[in-house]
């Protein structure tokens, strides 16, 4: 009874799996994946990625957010179709000083609102502001940073006058060392109307100060030129007399410490009055600024002395600070006291930081603050909007001005941070207005209705100046993040198009044989390994090259299907003047270090015999295998690991590499794996050791953005690495106005980072993703970025998309 | 009774103020923020970012401010959120209930993505139950009167099956089945309440399980009833098997299914996850795991009070349910 029980439901699920399989064979067959027909209403479903953070484009950080803004707002610049280069929306035309510092905008007379108001410059003027306003707390505003005075205005800086009601100038400033670095040319030629405002944009940069008294101290004590300006002079004594009498005759703590500190002498022939002279004078400046040096802070000196409420905090602050300070260094003492090293206790004395009290500022703008009528104080002027360099110089013209000339500035204008947002709305809804009830936008669509986590429905604007152009009614954008349930809608025929990355890897084989919908194409983006690369062992730059040759790309590429592999930094196939730059400067290269054109093309590439003699180089034994191989014998393997956040994807390609490591090089990499958020800070911070994984999509169509990730100590390629050579040559380039010379000067600098092997790059990320034949106009670009105007529904059959790999050279 | 139920009811307050204490403590010390993502910003964007948001106060004003904001404070004069219940004591304006707003979605209350993705998992989670219980316990009643025969075996052959399906599988099966072959039912997406073709696969899915388990435990329960003596006096006394079965067997029976039934409701109000993700429905399980991916703090806190009173609520009528099931049972 039991058994015939079992076997009927064995049968009856021989049979659900029947009906599964001859599902699966039936749309195998049909030309289409799935369901395919246009959808009744001229709407498009479009999957776009997780819920937008925002509807606000300055707010918004990411891709599925830029797609949402490429339909509601826009900006001076548009992304081409097929090349994401820019192209004038609402800007028709503009023009670039030969400096490539001034960028003057010719805006469309028509544009106008979703509301219906006209767009003018001034809008532009009021986004660009607002963008960099440090209460927007904007995650994109660094991209705009070279817009003069814009890093200043975002991160409360001042600006500093003189006591001749003059500011002081940065270059006057400058160490030795970054003298001529980023500083615009004096001269700039002016293009477009001469204003007060643009008198006070191309005049020399002014100096800028941190905004936090702290901070600035310190920015003023490790800059001589700097502390010069701080220091007291004999024109610093207003009224001499009320100063020594304050001195001499004051109970409070300071003017006793004052009275026993300085020259009497001084003190006494400035009370009388007609004897304090200048020399005078001077003599009680030399001791205040001798003061200054020591440090005059100490809460006791104050007691019974009125202070400003700023000086009270900076006081507590002060006393805060100090006892941290005192706190560390008796740790750091305590440390020397256990080690024997001489070198090991001189390093550590080097942690000992300075006790803050002595800094030079504070104690002048403690003394500032008591001694208000007497000494000047110095004129700080907080950077305002209204200084960073934008502006209308009528309705239809708008003027940028850069701190430095940067030729690729306009690709960086398409980006969702560049684009307008609505004065009138910001200002009477706050944050508010992004709702649906309130929002104004100025695209080619406008919301409809906004669900989160389901639904944002946007539809055209008839207020749009290129309505005309618009073709679809409305655009349906589903906020998901599940491969396979958007796969499943597409195959329902309940979706259009999906967002690249989509079409999870064991779906490729099947789905790349829909001709006509699968599209892969290169993206503007690339995966690769992070090296530690100053923590031993792998700060052996032998050590970090064999690793890189031991790892066969061409069978992470084949086993991920999508990808193509990558040996230098810069994603292949994405910006093909730069190679052909790069081609130029790697064949200079190559004669230079006398390899043959073979061994330039396999310098770094898989090579497993290579990658051992490398090992042996940097001192390690290495015992000889077959094909090449090895077995490196004393290798650390624990102080490393690889370090990846959690994802099965990541964990399959670590498991690749750790076993083509063990293979070539019999060294067994332990694996790590990290939640997302706990792993960023990790990587970020260089905790890990050994590697880690990371990649990079670019925000801009420029190698730059690549490049820019070993620039400066910020880090962002998590390596621990900084070489001021590199940001010299990088900086260099971006100062060269001749693209193809700029190219050149990139490229070697790309030569000079890849030299030193502080990353391992995989593989240049390819868009891999799936549209409908009849859904038009959308290309597999290298950011999977649509201008939604041009797309449509096309309806009649014949002329739906065919052969989807040659999409960009078709039309 | 009235007592006892005050009594619990006054404990769910300080109940849930310490499961949200310590939610919060959890959610600050992982490492990780709301605004860390692949890109690095420089300091003086974080630091924009962390005075906006309030991050630069000192962690124990932080607490009490949220301590105030879940439960009520007095509202500052600058402060126009809406959110909330708000009101008045002479010139006083006070403020409750308001979770604040959303870190990661910018302009978004807490309290409105609760409003708004509670009613989708309330939906689907009480269909489910329904459907669970009818044919939960209609198969397990039928068993133990059957019990031993064919029809015995195979409902708990089936409910076997039930129990050991993850819902990540049966999920997609059903999908391939009803949505790809034979396109009778979307495979995703939520079109209100009332769109009942996209309820059906997601209802079928995730009732399954607790089907399955009510059957079972109807079927252990009606057992031990049916060879109880009040049962054997009932069909002494001549009553119909019918009778028998509904008005007094069934009533013992259910007692395991109804303890079942407070936690697998509260389980079922919080969403579902799983389910949620495969047909994408804008519910709150999908919300709450994203909030704590996102290190949204206010929403994982909104959904974690949330879910902490819905849980005790549960349990106090599941309590209160006995009472009335059951006549030997007395709160008193």
């Amino acid at each position: 009874m039991r058994g015939s029980i079992i076997f009927k439901i064995q049968l009856a699920a021989l049979i659900l799996l029947s009906l599964v399989l001859a599902g699966c064979m039936t749309s195998a067959k049909s030309r289409y994946f799935g369901k395919t027909s246009p959808p009744n209403a001229n709407v498009l479903r479009y999957i776009s990625g997780s819920e937008p953070e925002s509807l606000d484009p300055q707010i918004g950080t990411g891709q599925p957010e830029a797609r949402v803004y490429m339909a509601l707002y826009e900006g001076l610049v548009e992304y081409d179709p097929k090349t994401m280069e820019p192209r004038p929306e609402l800007a028709t035309n503009w023009e670039i000083s030969p400096d490539a510092v001034e960028y003057l905008f010719h805006l469309r007379k028509d544009a106008k609102w979703s509301n219906g108001d006209p767009i003018t410059a001034n809008d532009f003027v009021f986004s660009f502001r607002r963008g960099f306003a440090p209460e927007t707390a904007s995650r994109n505003a660094n991209l705009g940073y070279y817009i003069k005075y814009a890093e200043p205005y975002n991160n409360h800086s001042v600006f500093m006058k003189g006591p001749d009601g003059n500011f002081y100038i940065a270059k006057d400033f400058a160490p030795e060392a970054e003298n001529g670095a980023a500083v615009a040319p004096d001269k700039a030629t002016p293009i477009g109307t001469e204003t007060e405002t643009s008198k006070m944009l191309r005049a020399p940069a002014k100096l800028t100060l941190n905004g936090d008294t702290f901070k600035r101290a310190r920015e003023i004590q490790g800059n001589e030129k700097l502390k010069g300006v701080f220091k007291f002079n004999a024109r610093d004594f207003k009224n001499p007399i009320a100063f020594t009498g304050k001195v001499i005759n004051g109970k409070d703590g300071l003017s006793q410490f004052l009275r026993e500190n300085l020259s009497k002498e001084a003190l006494e022939h400035c009370i009388q009055g007609a004897s304090c002279d200048d020399a005078h004078k001077q003599v009680l400046a030399d001791g205040l600024n001798k003061l200054m040096e020591s440090g005059i802070y100490d809460e006791q000196r104050f007691a019974g002395v009125t202070l400003s409420k700023d000086s009270q905090t900076l006081l507590a602050n002060l006393a805060k600070e100090n006892k941290k300070r005192a706190d560390e260094a008796k740790a750091i003492d305590d440390d020397i006291a256990q080690t024997d090293d001489a070198a090991k206790k001189e390093e550590k004395a080097k942690l000992k930081k300075k006790q803050i009290a002595n800094l030079f500022y504070l104690n002048r703008f403690l003394l500032e603050d008591v001694f208000k009528d007497d000494l000047a104080a110095a004129d700080l002027i907080t950077v305002e909007a209204k200084d960073i360099g934008v502006e209308a110089i009528d309705d239809y013209t708008l003027r940028i001005t850069l701190t430095q000339p940067a030729p690729y500035f306009m690709s960086l204008l398409p980006h969702q941070f560049f684009r307008l947002v609505p004065q009138k709305a910001i200002e009477k809804f706050g944050k508010n207005w992004v709702r649906p009830e309130n929002i104004v936008t100025c695209g080619p669509f406008k919301v409809k209705t906004h669900r989160p986590y389901d639904t944002l429905e946007v539809v055209r604007d008839p207020n749009y100046w290129d309505a005309a152009t618009v073709k679809l009614d409305e655009i349906d954008f589903y906020p998901l993040e599940e491969n396979t349930t958007m796969l499943n809608l597409y195959k329902s025929g309940s979706v259009d198009a999906l967002y690249n990355h989509t079409v999870p890897a064991s779906w490729v084989a099947e789905v790349s044989r829909y001709t006509d919908e699968y599209l892969k194409h290169p993206e503007v983006a690339m995966e690769y390994y992070s090296i530690a690369s100053k923590k031993p062992p792998m700060d052996n730059v032998y050590v970090r090259k064999a690793f890189s040759r031991a790892v066969d790309r061409e069978a992470i590429a084949k086993f991920r299907g999508t990808v193509t592999p990558l040996l230098d930094f810069t994603p292949e196939g994405i910006f093909p003047a730069y190679e052909e730059a790069r081609k130029k400067i790697y064949e200079e290269a190559r004669v230079k270090r006398g390899m043959s054109p073979e061994e330039w093309t396999h310098r770094n590439d898989f090579n497993p015999e290579k990658a051992c003699a490398l090992m042996a180089e940097a001192g390690y034994k290495v015992t000889k295998g077959e094909g090449g191989r090895c077995t490196v014998e004393n290798f650390p393997v624990e102080k490393i690991n690889i370090t990846y956040n959690t994802l099965e994807s990541n964990r399959q390609i670590a498991e690749m590499i750790q076993s083509q490591w063990k293979q070539n090089l019999g060294i067994t990499v332990p694996l790590k794996n990290m939640e997302w958020k706990t792993f960023l800070p990790y990587r970020s911070g260089v905790q890990y050791e050994g590697f880690t994984r990371n990649a990079w999509s670019g925000d801009y169509m420029d190698p730059f953005t690549f490049l820019n990730l070993f620039y400066s100590e910020q880090n962002d390629g998590a390596t621990g690495w900084h070489d001021q050579k590199y940001d010299d040559m990088l900086d260099n380039a971006n100062k060269t106005l001749d693209p193809q010379k700029r190219f050149e000067l990139l490229a070697q600098a790309e030569l000079y980072v890849m030299d030193q092997q502080i990353v391992i790059p995989l593989q240049t990320q390819s868009t891999n993703w799936i549209k409908k034949p009849y859904v038009k106009g959308m290309y597999p670009n290298p950011g999977t970025l649509f201008p939604w105007k041009f797309v449509y529904i096309e309806r009649d059959t014949a002329k739906w998309d065919q052969d989807v790999a040659n999409i960009m050279k078709a039309e | 009774m009235l007592r006892f139920i005050l009594k619990r009811l006054l404990i769910i307050i300080p109940m849930a103020l310490i499961v949200v204490s310590v939610t919060w403590a959890l959610v600050r010390f992982a490492p990780g923020t709301f605004y860390s993502s692949e890109k690095q910003l420089p300091a003086a964007v974080e630091a924009n970012i962390r005075k906006k948001y309030g991050l630069d106060k000192p962690l124990i004003e932080q607490y009490l401010m949220m301590m105030g904001n879940i439960t009520c404070r007095t509202k500052a004069a600058d402060e126009t959120t809406t959110t909330g219940l708000q009101f008045s004591i002479g010139s006083a304006n006070f403020k409750c209930f308001d979770f604040g707003d959303s870190l990661k979605y910018e302009g978004q209350s807490v309290n409105e993505i609760l409003w708004r993705t509670v009613p989708v998992s309330a939906t689907l989670g009480i269909l489910a139950y329904l459907l669970a219980l009818a044919i939960g316990i209609t198969a397990g009643t039928i068993a133990a009167l059957r019990q031993n025969t064919a029809i015995d075996y195979s409902s708990m052959a089936i409910s076997m099956l039930g129990i050991s399906m993850p819902n990540f599988v049966l999920g997609p099966i059903l999908v391939l089945i009803f949505s790809l072959y034979l396109y009778w039912f979307p495979p995703a997406r939520w079109d209100g309440v009332l769109g009942v073709s996209n309820l059906v696969l997601p209802v079928l899915t995730l009732s399954a399980v607790y089907a399955a388990y009510i059957a079972r435990l109807t079927r252990a329960g009606m057992l031990e009833v049916l060879r109880s003596d009040y049962i054997r006096t009932a069909r002494a006394k001549g009553l119909s098997e019918w009778h028998v079965v509904t008005r007094h067997a069934l009533r013992g029976g259910l007692m395991p299914v109804i303890s079942f039934t407070g936690p697998a409701l509260a389980q079922l109000l919080a969403g579902t996850v799983v389910v949620e993700k495969i047909f994408a429905l804008p519910g709150m399980g999908n919300v709450f795991i994203q909030s704590i991916f996102n290190r949204d703090e206010p929403l994982t806190l909104g959904v974690v009070a949330f879910l902490s009173i819905i849980t005790l609520l549960f349990n106090l009528l599941v309590d209160i349910g006995y009472a009335f099931l059951d006549p030997r049972i007395r709160y008193d």
